[in-house]
């Protein structure tokens, strides 16, 4: 019997699945089981185009599930908007639950009918950058590039005929490459906040590189993983102590490096610099208003505040429409960096957000996206 | 035509039942006060959008003063106590983005207070002239 709190290893029995999975194929298995057996009407996944680009489809065919095993590091798409208003189990980074449960507690969606299989996530690239990226350090032509994989802090490429390259990630991010901004500064690595947290980290021995590592977060995490023993879809055993040592361990380096890299990426700017600073950000603007529309967290709708003045007009040195979103999304941004992935100037609109939600949160002792204990500031203080 | 000397323009949006009563005690009560203030009556503080503020900034105002009734006076109840609410994270936005905090106030004052509203516009006129015009002024607007 699985019990909230348990720490597992566990696999896909279906062959086919593990080895194609990325890590034993665990996550895929559920979500299938989940489907199969009717916990879910829909599952979210990410449909494979290539290594560099997937389209996220709502889909209620199992085959279609066990078709997007595997892991993509390099296309970063935030999942949350597409649970809206279905029943449907979906797999997610720490920062797709943390948006999950942010629409949760503004009703956008029920809670109670989204199941979350979380995965660990040390961070992902933008494609643009990678495919650049690929050309300029490894000397690899995108086309021939079959799989990837970060391991000891290295981010390796596997070519068609086989060879591997590996560089550093701080080489890489030194360069110019790498992470996304939003992923270096993130310091939730291990998704604590959805039902399960799955991941390769902790996975030792001959296991090593086909078994997932599971967390039991909740009730729905147990369900998750009864539902599919049961389907006879996974294998699950105790993980030995050992190997939950391991997964600390690198949670605890990820984390560290996090914010020691948050104050690289944030430095002070003095009082009266700061708004000159914002004005030179913004006015590249072209007001599309893409960075709302990806907005995981934006729980408005298409007529909102923001939108009402997302007219040129009302804009003198200053968008109208940023300076609503900064102060909105001061309690809710989870600094995902959709934002900045669709910008058509390249503004880093999540830098610039975070440099007014990450103190205002922080103040009060907030996190967003973690549980349902804390709602959003303005109940909190109104009681 | 000779440059006039420079008068900041101050928005203030008064509460229909305290504050905007506080103006009118002042003007009866002749207590002297700068004609730098436009003020915008509402019906309750609360109604007091962040985006009023961010618009009277954007069009040219050099400070805006959010005032209402005190704590447990409100007409409605409990709306000064969302005002309070909204201000904490306007105030804390409009620092970060590097306005100075001398550029936005909030302030109770009930419709007896005439010499409170007076020394308030007073005192803030004071320091928005230091000041000089807001950053956020649009070209051509004084």
């Amino acid at each position: 019997m699985v019990k909230v709190g348990d720490m597992l290893v566990g696999y896909a029995t279906d062959e086919n699945v593990r080895s194609r999975g990325a890590s034993g194929g665990l996550v895929t298995a559920v979500l299938a089981a989940a489907l199969e057996k009717g916990l879910v009407e829909n599952v979210v996944v990410m449909k494979h185009i290539n290594e560099f680009e997937a389209v996220p489809i709502v889909t209620d065919n199992v085959e279609e599930v066990l078709a997007s095993t595997g892991s993509l590091h390099s296309v970063p798409v935030n999942l949350a908007k597409y649970a809206m208003g279905r029943k449907v189990a979906m797999p997610a980074k720490p920062c797709d639950a943390q948006a999950v449960i942010e629409q949760g507690k503004r009703g956008m969606i029920d809670l109670d009918n989204t199941y979350v299989v979380g995965l660990n996530c040390g961070g992902s690239m933008h494609p643009v950058t990678t495919k650049k990226m690929l050309v300029e350090m490894y000397d690899i032509d995108p086309e021939d590039v079959v799989g990837e994989e970060i391991e000891k802090g290295k981010l390796i490429f596997k070519t068609k005929n086989g060879e591997e390259k590996a560089i550093a990630i701080d080489e890489l991010e030194e360069a110019g490459f790498g992470r996304r901004e939003s992923c270096r500064f993130c310091t939730l690595k291990i998704p604590v906040n959805a039902d399960l947290a799955c991941g390769n980290w902790g996975v030792i021995g001959d296991m090593a590189g086909n078994a997932t590592f599971c967390q039991v977060m909740n009730e729905k995490g147990v369900k998750l993983l009864e539902n599919a023993i049961e389907a006879g879809r996974i294998e699950v055993q105790p993980a030995s102590e050992k190997a939950i040592a391991i997964r600390a361990k690198v949670n605890s380096v990820m984390e560290d490096l996090g914010s020691t890299l948050e104050k690289e990426i944030f430095p002070d700017i003095p009082d009266e610099e700061r708004m000159q600073y914002y004005m030179e950000q913004m006015e590249d603007c072209i007001d599309c208003g893409a960075c709302k529309e990806v907005c995981p967290v934006c729980a408005c709708g298409e007529d909102s505040k923001c939108t009402m003045f997302h007219s040129l007009v009302d804009n003198y040195k200053m968008s109208m429409y940023h300076m609503v979103r900064l102060l909105h999304l001061s309690d809710s941004c989870i600094a995902c960096g959709q934002c900045s992935d669709v910008c058509p100037s390249d503004i880093p609109i999540t830098l610039l957000q975070s440099r007014f939600s990450i103190p205002s949160q922080r103040r009060r002792n907030y996190q967003p996206g973690i549980n349902l204990d804390t709602p959003p500031f303005f109940e909190v203080i109104l009681k | 035509m000779t440059e006039r000397e420079w008068t900041p323009k101050i928005v203030a949006f008064c509460c229909n039942w305290c504050s905007y009563g506080g103006a009118d005690t002042a003007g009866m009560g002749r207590f002297q006060q700068p004609a730098s203030t436009r003020v915008i009556r509402v019906m309750c503080s609360g109604r007091i959008d962040p985006l009023h503020v961010f618009n009277a900034f954007l069009e040219g105002a050099d400070a805006v003063l959010v005032t209402g009734c005190h704590i447990g006076d409100c007409h409605y109840v409990n709306g000064n106590e969302k005002t309070q609410v909204k201000y904490q994270f306007l105030e804390e936005m409009l620092q970060q983005l590097g306005l100075e905090p001398d550029r936005l106030h909030l302030n109770w004052i009930s419709a007896s207070e005439g010499e409170r509203f007076a020394n308030f516009i007073n005192e803030v006129t004071a320091k928005v002239k230091e000041l000089g015009p807001s950053p956020l002024k649009p070209a051509g607007v004084r």
